[in-house]
């Protein structure tokens, strides 16, 4: 009990010198609370949103094929006889089409896209009584007639859309012009798309091509009839060919579809762990220090009879303590923090309500469960350390045991272990297969970061004497002290600088990863792109009749090319077994436009009547080569034989895995309904008038603003900002590891500091100035910082340079290292210790000399 | 007793004035109102340059308080303070630091050294701060005077107590400072290492002219210096030439009776 005592009263004594380790768990906790909330957040609004938008009973086009059916443009379809045929099952209540496409572009009058820039779709749908259940009239009226259309209010307010406006909808039956008949706006949550409700015939006739089709069916069941009861009685009516979903089966198909709110989830919560990770090495430096400048208190304790167990779980206590104190308020933050992430959602346009926030009960547990049990971790060894404490301890002037032994296994198990992860990481370069390659990879990065944590002292006094001589000596004696600080503990510097140390090295690594991305692209884009231009949709949806025409139509073009992608195509082997394989039709000029190597045959032959080619994986397994006969079907259509005419290299990177024929080929055995629109067109410029051609085919793509025309500049330039974008958001999450670190760095010197009270009022004393003082602590801070960065980033190069080799096998040829990257980081370790020294160099230059000298 | 200085021996300066430091009217008082503690009470002292004076006193009677004032480490609440030909009273941190640096060495009771430092290095402590040079021929016969030149490589955790304070000595005088504090520079030793740094402090007034100023509570100690003043409740209230071991320790139990009958 008293040891109890004693452990409260330290913690407390002593807050002050926990304040840093304890923000370290508050945003560790609060970051992996965060994200637990806001994810449940998401899910329950998402969950309300389907449940309150889908029927008890759903009737759909038989959708077994539609995950490879490849697009065409218009959704899948179903008469309206079944709407009919559904209303008469037993049950039910009524029955009404919906009418739905995600398929169209809406333009405003200057031409310009009000599609959602997140991802999220343009719904354009007719009005039924679903709507009526999320969505209020606030303006004007529902559409009425061909030319009317009502718009959701935070799509019309976003682009300045008003009553009377027009807006064109481009689909690809064509295009119409309707004016805005009315403003509707969300009751439930936005989950961010565009609304548009246009009058059922409308729909029907210009987006679905059938006046007598709908997409789906709405059932309502009639009172006391439960959906399972409905579903089967629905079946019955409507016969074989449809898809019937209860609202459960429905929405769960939905849900699925939010699968990235999972990924999403643990992606953020990976991050927040890294970041627990870095702040265990300030709790471990943070009760290492309270030990060592408690030794004399311990002894006494041992001394009068306390049992190193008993020495050993006061300190554990105090840990207790920190890691509850920690994540409460972690918790607690963590909420707050989801909330703003709501705050930061609803300004990229969705409108999520805090009315839905969810907490449940595993977030607190989890997040005050993870806080305590680092935190008592980390604590553990100090704690050893401190049961260790001798009772002559109390007689000593002053001493911290030093453990020269463990220091040594220390070291050799560090470099064992970065040998060994070193090993790992080579077989991983060297690796022939992506997968046991991934796993040397990932043993080798664990290897060697285990490792050079370990090892951290001893590089920190090698390093530290390494950085003396070319930074601080430039500074003079208060360099050399400078340095000799930064020497005199190599475990602190090691772990304040390890924690570092971590951030950085997945910092330097991704960057190495993502610039050899963006080279290896660009060689492979002049290697084997012949085509002057792609035309495309970001979103990957195809190219219509009309505006394919345009393509076509432009001038000075040597030649256009379409590339369809047909998706899976059966294929009978000359055995006479089928296999289901991917296919590709494209125009013969495609030869020309991107370079497919082969080892056997010619690519151009490919694309003549009634030949194909096969990738090299495909031959080999099936021992198929060049002059061999397979036959080809497509869906419900009739088989077509044909000539194999070359094999594809499987070096090739580009559309590595599938077979390749010409158009006119495949419409041998594609029925026409079926054939699928372009997803990419290329062109190619007539000798010399690249800049004409240019200029021409974007004026003919000009009304057709969903399509985005690209010379190869453009493209490889789109390619370097979207690696850059989603490098950008890698760093910005391990933007919290690295706050703790400098907070790490920040208590490391805050800590120091006041060890060193006695030391500094003596140097005071004798002649040090304030700022000279102040200066000490900058640059042992700076050097610090500055073995943390030298650690981190040639970890992380290594690291990068590895996973490149491994990847390498997908296509990754070109290692690129990013060396303006690298030396920004590098010296922006050298700012983040100078910042980090800020408060405690002030606090140090303010302390009085007098008493800082009678200090104890 | 007509002046505090009686006879002038050349400083290590070479100045020509007699005194080194010189207080007027010191008063040091804490807190205020009726909580008002005073621990210097209007002092007038004068230090002898290259004399070795110290400060006795009983505890609470003000003498660290007075020699951190004169050496500038402690703020005056009135009076006036001069070092050499400086008033420090009026000097801001920047230049008190300055003086520090430059006219003034230290020997504490203990914690004198930086650990992170060998021997060497901490007695050119001072002079590395302030980007001087030191002079080689004074350091080597600094070093030797106080008997270090075998240990000049060592860290002060691998030298003993004794070791340490003659370290802090050196340090102390290497600079040539105007004036040595010390500020009961044998409390932690046992008497024969107390004697030896005694003896050097000693000696470097004899033979390179030093003026010391040393606060102690040791008879034996004070009979090394050439004058010894008493300070009770924040006064100065007597002094003595050329002491002993036995005449300061009468004079301290004369003190005690005089104390206790009033």
């Amino acid at each position: 009990m008293t040891l109890l005592r004693t452990s409260l009263r330290n913690f407390f004594a002593h807050k002050g010198r926990m304040v840093l380790s304890g923000l370290a768990v508050v945003l560790s906790v609060a970051f992996v609370c965060g994200t637990l909330v806001f994810t449940d957040t998401m899910t329950t609004t998402f969950d309300k949103l389907f449940a309150d938008s889908s029927a008890n009973v759903t009737v759909s086009p038989d959708d077994e094929e539609d995950d490879e059916r490849p697009s065409t443009g218009i959704p899948a379809t179903l008469p309206a006889s079944v709407v009919e045929e559904a209303g008469r099952a037993e049950g039910a209540e009524r029955a009404f089409g919906l009418a739905v496409s995600m398929a169209v572009t809406v333009v405003d009058s200057d031409n310009k896209s009000i599609s959602p820039t997140t991802g999220a779709p343009t719904i354009a749908t007719n009005w039924t009584e679903l709507d009526e259940r999320t969505m209020k009239l606030t303006s004007g009226e529902l559409p009425e007639g061909p030319a009317e259309v009502a718009v959701d209010a935070d799509t019309a307010k976003k682009h300045g859309l008003e009553l009377g406006d027009e807006l064109r909808t481009i689909a690809a039956p064509g295009d119409f012009t309707a004016k805005i008949s009315g403003i509707v706006t969300f009751e439930a949550t936005n989950p961010g798309a565009a609304v548009l409700y246009f009058d059922t015939a409308v729909v029907q006739e210009r987006l679905l091509a059938d006046p007598e089709a709908f997409t789906h069916v709405a059932v309502v069941a009639a009172d006391g009839v439960s959906d399972e009861l409905l579903k089967k009685q629905v079946l019955a009516a409507v016969g074989q060919g449809y898809a019937v979903q209860t609202q459960a089966e429905f929405t769960d198909e939905l849900k699925a579809d939010m699968g990235f709110l999972d990924v999403m989830k643990w992606v953020l919560l990976g991050f927040a762990l890294i970041a627990l990770l870095v702040g265990v090495f300030l709790i471990v430096n943070t009760f290492s220090m309270l030990v060592a400048q408690r030794t004399r208190e311990i002894g006494l304790m041992r001394a009068i009879g306390a049992d190193r167990r008993q020495v050993n779980r006061s300190v554990l206590v105090e840990a207790v303590l920190l890691g509850l104190f920690g994540s409460l308020v972690g918790v607690a933050a963590g909420v707050g923090l989801a909330v703003g992430l709501m705050a930061l959602m609803n300004s990229f346009g969705m409108s999520l309500s805090t009315d839905d926030l969810t907490i449940t009960w595993v977030t607190p547990v989890v997040g005050v469960a993870l806080g305590v049990l680092v935190t008592v971790l980390a604590a553990y060894l100090p704690a050893r350390r401190a049961g260790r404490v001798s009772p002559m301890a109390a007689l000593r002037d002053s001493g911290v045991p030093q453990d020269g032994s463990a220091g040594r296994v220390r070291a050799v198990a560090g470099l064992v272990l970065t040998g060994g992860g070193a090993l790992a990481l080579l077989f991983a370069a060297r690796a022939d297969e992506a997968a046991p390659g991934a796993l040397m990879l990932a043993l080798g990065v664990l290897l060697s970061l285990v490792g050079f944590v370990l090892v951290g002292p001893l590089l920190a006094s090698v390093v530290v004497r390494g950085l003396s001589v070319v930074v601080l000596r430039l500074w003079g004696p208060v360099g050399r002290l400078a340095e000799r600080n930064a020497l005199r503990n190599p475990r602190r510097t090691g772990a304040t600088g390890a924690a570092l140390m971590i951030g950085l090295a997945l910092v330097a690594s991704l960057s190495v990863v993502g610039a050899s991305m963006v080279a290896s692209a660009d060689r492979e884009l002049d290697r084997s792109v012949g085509a002057d231009f792609i035309v495309s949709n970001d979103m990957g949806a195809p190219i219509t009749p009309k505006a394919a025409e345009a393509v076509r139509s432009a001038p000075r073009l040597a030649h256009v090319t379409e590339y369809r992608a047909l998706g899976g195509v059966e294929v009978t082997l000359p055995g006479g077994e089928e296999v289901r394989h991917d296919a590709v039709a494209a125009s013969p000029t495609y030869a020309e436009d991107v370079r497919v190597e082969t080892v056997e045959g010619r690519m151009a032959d490919a694309y003549r009547q009634g030949a194909v080619s096969v990738d090299e994986a495909f031959a080999d397994k099936h021992g198929l080569s060049v002059g061999d006969e397979v036959s080809l079907r497509y869906r419900d259509g009739d088989a077509e034989p044909l000539r194999i005419a070359a094999v594809t290299s499987k070096e090739a990177s580009l559309d590595g895995g599938v077979m390749f024929l010409g158009i006119r080929t495949a419409e041998t055995f594609v029925p026409e309904a079926r054939m699928p629109l372009p997803m990419l067109m290329f062109g190619k410029a007539e000798e010399g008038q690249e800049a004409a051609a240019y200029q021409g085919l974007k004026e003919r793509m000009e009304p057709f603003p969903q399509y985005q025309v690209r010379d190869q500049a453009d493209y490889k330039a789109q390619l370097r900002e979207q690696v850059g974008q989603l490098l950008n958001m890698v760093y910005g999450l391990l933007a919290l590891a690295i706050i703790v670190a400098i907070l790490g760095v920040v208590n490391t010197l805050a800590l120091s500091v006041v060890e060193r009270t006695r030391e500094i009022g003596l140097m005071r004393a004798i002649g040090l100035s304030r700022r000279q003082l102040r200066r000490m602590i900058r640059l042992e801070s700076v050097v610090i910082a500055l073995f943390g960065a030298l650690l981190g980033l040639g970890l992380g190069l290594v690291w990068g340079a590895a996973a490149q080799q491994l990847l390498a096998l997908e296509g990754l040829r070109v290692l690129e290292i990013p060396w303006a990257t690298i030396v920004t980081v590098f010296f922006g370790a050298a700012v983040v210790g100078l910042v980090a020294a800020l408060v405690p160099a002030f606090r140090a230059g303010r302390m009085n000399v007098l008493s800082a000298i009678a200090t104890e | 007793m007509t002046t505090a200085v009686t006879e002038s021996r050349t400083g290590g300066g070479g100045e020509s004035t007699a005194v080194a430091a010189r207080a007027r009217q010191v008063v040091k008082a804490y807190g205020s109102g009726e909580t008002e503690v005073v621990a210097l009470d209007r002092v007038d002292v004068e230090i002898a340059r290259g004399a070795f004076t110290a400060i006795m006193g009983p505890s609470g009677s003000g003498k660290s308080t007075l020699m951190h004032c004169l050496a500038g480490l402690d703020a005056v609440t009135s009076g006036q303070i001069w070092v050499g030909d400086t008033e420090i009273t009026s000097l801001k941190d920047k230049k008190l630091t300055r003086l520090r640096r430059d006219k003034i060495g230290f020997i504490f009771q203990a914690f004198n050294l930086l650990p992170t430092l060998n021997a060497l290095e901490n007695i050119t402590l001072p002079m590395d701060i302030a980007g001087v040079r030191p002079d080689r021929e004074w350091l080597d016969r600094v070093v030797s005077t106080v008997g270090l030149s075998g240990r000049l490589k060592h860290r002060p955790s691998e030298l003993s107590g004794g070791q340490q304070q003659r370290v802090a000595v050196a340090r102390a005088l290497a600079s040539r400072p105007e004036i040595i504090f010390g500020d009961e520079p044998t409390g932690n030793l046992d008497s024969r290492a107390g004697a030896e740094v005694l003896g050097f402090l000693r000696r470097s007034v004899d033979e390179l002219g030093q003026t010391i100023v040393m606060v102690t509570h040791d008879p034996v100690a004070a009979a090394y210096a050439d004058r010894v003043l008493y300070l009770a409740d924040g006064r100065l209230v007597d002094e003595m030439w050329r002491p002993t071991a036995e005449s300061v320790l009468d004079r301290m139990k004369a003190f005690d009776t005089f104390g206790r009958v009033s």
